[in-house]
């Protein structure tokens, strides 16, 4: 559309009176606002589609889950407006863990992936020849189904054939019981998950390393700084707003998280790794409490949007302060 | 204006009615006369007649054997043999029970007309019935078509006095033996809980065999199967009668729990059973690495073919499970199988019946019992020579002694998961026995009195 330098200021076709408005800046007004009704006939369709599913059933899940909800032959049935579905969900124990559990995960998933996902990209840059192999060669588990993954690391696994379990008691440490217990369980889930997601941010931080003008470098060799000191000096820095975009990414996936629990240990054991999607789509599908599930769906929805807002915010003003 | 419309349309809708019934007359009298197919069937008595002889509709059924042919497609055109003019549409569900209800609650509830009729769990009536996701079937069927089910069964799809499923094929747990293993170690076929796992523990100990006894211990319904098995086989219950609290923490409850443990921790069964699901224990079984399993009945046929692959071939022997000493012998069976249920929002509910009707009908029932080997619901087929014959499960079937899960309240999926989950981690050593059964009191009270998540 209209670029910034031929457009007037904002504000001044609103400020100024009709008479004392020249007569071109008056024609561009009309003009520009026949341009704002055909951009906006013409992404309406676009619009409506993306209201019809995406905004529509937020929307519907937000009035679920402050009403009561219940499952009819014809329907849903939503009636009142209630603070009980969010009160079941806080005084829940369950609730509590996954949140706890979730929060944990992304946590410790995020940053091993940002510091392998990094690392790997360091490599590869400096690789000359077979960059475009390697890539490709890393990019094989991100690109798989997660199911597909899941149900492949299932193998590894398997406390009665699989490879973890031939490899131990080879080793002569018995046969250990990896999904069928808490610990090695939640650190299972960890490593599928790093294993998938490191390329992806690889990937990513790759870009932003490549961006990186040689002549800094150059001028740092010059003025006789380390290696390191390069590192932390000019590539972390600069790498910070890509690395930043990948944590986002990461993280909003990784609250998400459903596909890799689900196949591999359902929750359990116990529901010690029970991930609040799970959570809520148990409550939904399963028990049919469909208000307390949209309760647990839209808290969950909220405090990602919450947490992505504050780290944007934080890294924003961090990198406002140092480049 | 609005007047007149209406009763035009109000007169024409009389005209088609009333055409309908003369022609549903006109075709009885003509039926009863020329003994179209279908009339035929009926009358000699291996096809209940239905209410109605023609019409489309979609069977919503998750596979029901992995091998070929197909019982659904099998059974399908041996009813359109019988119906002509009733076209079956065949929708295959997913095998996950869990999956194929969320599917059907959400297809229903969004009052879709298809399917018109589908294959659900046993333990779904309570809570299709509550939430009016399944169509209450007792003024469809006189009382005497539901006296022809095995007992227990029709009680089980009962929800506050209507039935919403009818029995379709049942199942139940099974205790499967190696005959070899026994005979060389001059063992008898264990009819106690204690007794099994000395045998199970002393056969692992000699190096005959890598595992006991298999069962199904990981976090999910099929553990609360198993132990409701050993709480029944105790004598104790996991609910009360009213259906408003939990029961399960009593010395029979303490009794089932620790015993589990100790199968554990005698090394009867392997620490990794608190994983193993049907697949895993079965394979298990049938690659010769365990002497005892505990599965349904499917756990004979998959044992007894080459292909599956198994090596246990001929080496099979099975019985009803154990019970605890001083007990009622055997132990108790846990009740699984599937009812067909029919669609609130069916367009065509009298084809609906006729083709339940058909399809808990003997000459049906029989297929599956000896065809497909597969417990018939219907007492007679069940007791027939032709079905019992089939094979070893088959024929003690009317031996074992039958629980029900407590399926019987709409909250049954949470109640089930208090069980599983707080069991599975008992087994796994996390939590004690007593801790385990009071956390699962207290999330069942919770579920019981709709205040939990």
């Amino acid at each position: 559309m209209s670029t910034p330098s031929v457009a007037p200021a904002p504000g001044t076709g609103v400020d100024v009176t009709g008479t004392a408005m020249p007569k071109h800046a008056r024609r561009q007004d009309v003009f520009r606002r026949q341009q704002a009704r055909l951009g906006w006939g013409l992404s309406a369709p676009a619009l409506i589609l993306i209201g019809a599913v995406t905004i529509f059933p937020i929307c519907y899940a937000i009035a679920m889950s402050v009403s009561n909800v219940s499952a009819t032959g014809s329907g849903f049935s939503l009636s009142g407006i209630t603070g009980s579905n969010y009160s079941i969900m806080f005084h829940a124990a369950q609730w509590r863990y996954a949140l706890f559990f979730t929060i944990f995960y992304t946590v410790v998933t995020v940053a091993v992936e940002v510091i392998l996902g990094t690392l790997v990209a360091l490599v590869l840059e400096r690789l000359t020849a077979g960059r475009g192999w390697m890539m490709a060669l890393l990019l094989i588990p991100w690109s798989m189904v997660t199911v597909i993954n899941a149900e492949l690391w299932a193998y590894i696994y398997n406390p009665t054939y699989g490879v973890l379990d031939a490899i131990f008691s080879h080793i002569g440490l018995g046969s250990p019981v990896i999904l069928g217990t808490r610990v090695p369980a939640i650190a299972a889930l960890m490593a599928a998950d790093i294993w998938k997601t490191t390329p992806f941010v690889a990937i990513i931080v790759l870009a932003g390393l490549v961006m990186i003008p040689r002549d800094y470098y150059e001028a740092a060799e010059v003025d006789g700084a380390s290696g390191w000191t390069a590192f932390w000096r000019i590539t972390f820095p600069l790498l910070r707003p890509t690395i930043a975009l990948a944590v986002l990414f990461r993280v909003l996936q990784a609250f998400g998280l459903f596909d890799l629990p689900f196949v591999l240990t359902s929750g359990g054991p116990g529901y010690s790794t029970q991930p609040l999607a799970i959570l809520a789509y148990n409550a939904m599908f399963r028990d049919l409490d469909f208000g307390p599930g949209a309760a647990v769906a839209t808290s969950t929805a909220l405090l990602v949007v919450i947490g992505c807002l504050v780290f944007l915010k934080v890294f924003r003003a961090q990198a406002g302060t140092e480049v | 204006m609005k007047v007149i419309a209406a009763m035009r349309g109000r007169s024409r809708l009389m005209l088609i009615a009333a055409i309908g019934v003369t022609a549903a007359l006109t075709a009885t009298a003509c039926s009863s006369n020329t003994s179209s197919p279908a009339a035929t069937h009926s009358a000699s008595g291996s096809a209940p007649s239905g209410s109605a002889t023609s019409g489309n509709i979609t069977w919503w059924a998750s596979p029901i054997t992995t091998t070929s042919p197909d019982p659904r497609t099998v059974l399908i055109s041996a009813f359109e043999k019988a119906y002509p003019n009733i076209h079956v549409n065949l929708q295959s569900a997913p095998t996950d029970t869990d999956t194929n209800r969320a599917s059907l609650i959400t297809t229903i509830s969004g009052g879709a007309s298809s399917p018109d009729v589908f294959m659900g769990d046993v333990i779904w009536p309570a809570q299709f019935g509550h939430s009016g996701l399944a169509q209450p079937l007792s003024s469809y069927f006189p009382s005497s078509y539901w006296s022809s089910f095995a007992p227990g069964l029709v009680q089980g799809a009962t929800y506050k006095g209507q039935v919403y499923g009818a029995p379709f094929f049942e199942d139940q747990g099974f205790l499967y033996y190696r005959k070899d293993l026994l005979a060389k170690e001059h063992m008898a076929v264990p009819t106690t809980w204690p007794q099994l796992e000395s045998d199970a523990a002393a056969l692992v100990h000699k190096g005959l065999v890598k595992y006991g006894y298999v069962w199904q211990g990981d976090s999910y319904e099929g553990l609360t199967c198993n132990f409701m098995e050993y709480l029944g086989s105790a004598g104790g219950s996991a609910l009360n009668s009213g259906l408003t609290q939990a029961t399960l923490n009593s010395p029979a409850g303490t009794e089932a729990a620790n015993f589990m443990r100790s199968l554990i921790t005698s090394g009867a069964s392997p620490s990794a059973v608190t994983t193993f699901q049907e697949a895993q224990s079965m394979s298990a079984f049938a690659t010769g690495q365990a002497a005892f399993l505990r599965n349904w009945d499917y756990g004979w046929s998959y044992s007894q073919t080459a292909s599956s692959p198994s090596s246990v071939v001929g080496k099979v022997g099975v019985s009803p499970l154990p019970s605890f000493p001083g007990q009622a012998s055997p132990g108790t069976s846990n009740i699984g199988g599937w009812n067909l249920y029919i669609n609130p929002h069916s367009k065509n509910i009298a084809a609906d019946v006729t083709f339940i009707k058909w399809m808990t009908s003997p000459a049906a029932q029989t297929i599956l019992g000896t065809e497909f080997s597969e417990i018939p619901t219907v007492q007679s087929v069940r007791q027939s020579a032709a079905v019992k014959a089939k094979n070893p499960v088959l024929a003690i079937v009317g031996d074992t002694r039958l629980i029900p899960r407590p399926a019987q309240t709409p909250a049954y999926a949470k109640v089930s998961q208090a069980i599983y989950t707080n069991i599975n981690s008992m087994l796994a050593g996390s939590t004690s026995v007593s801790g385990a059964l009071s956390a699962a009191t207290s999330q069942i009270n919770s579920a019981l009195n709709s205040s939990g998540l």
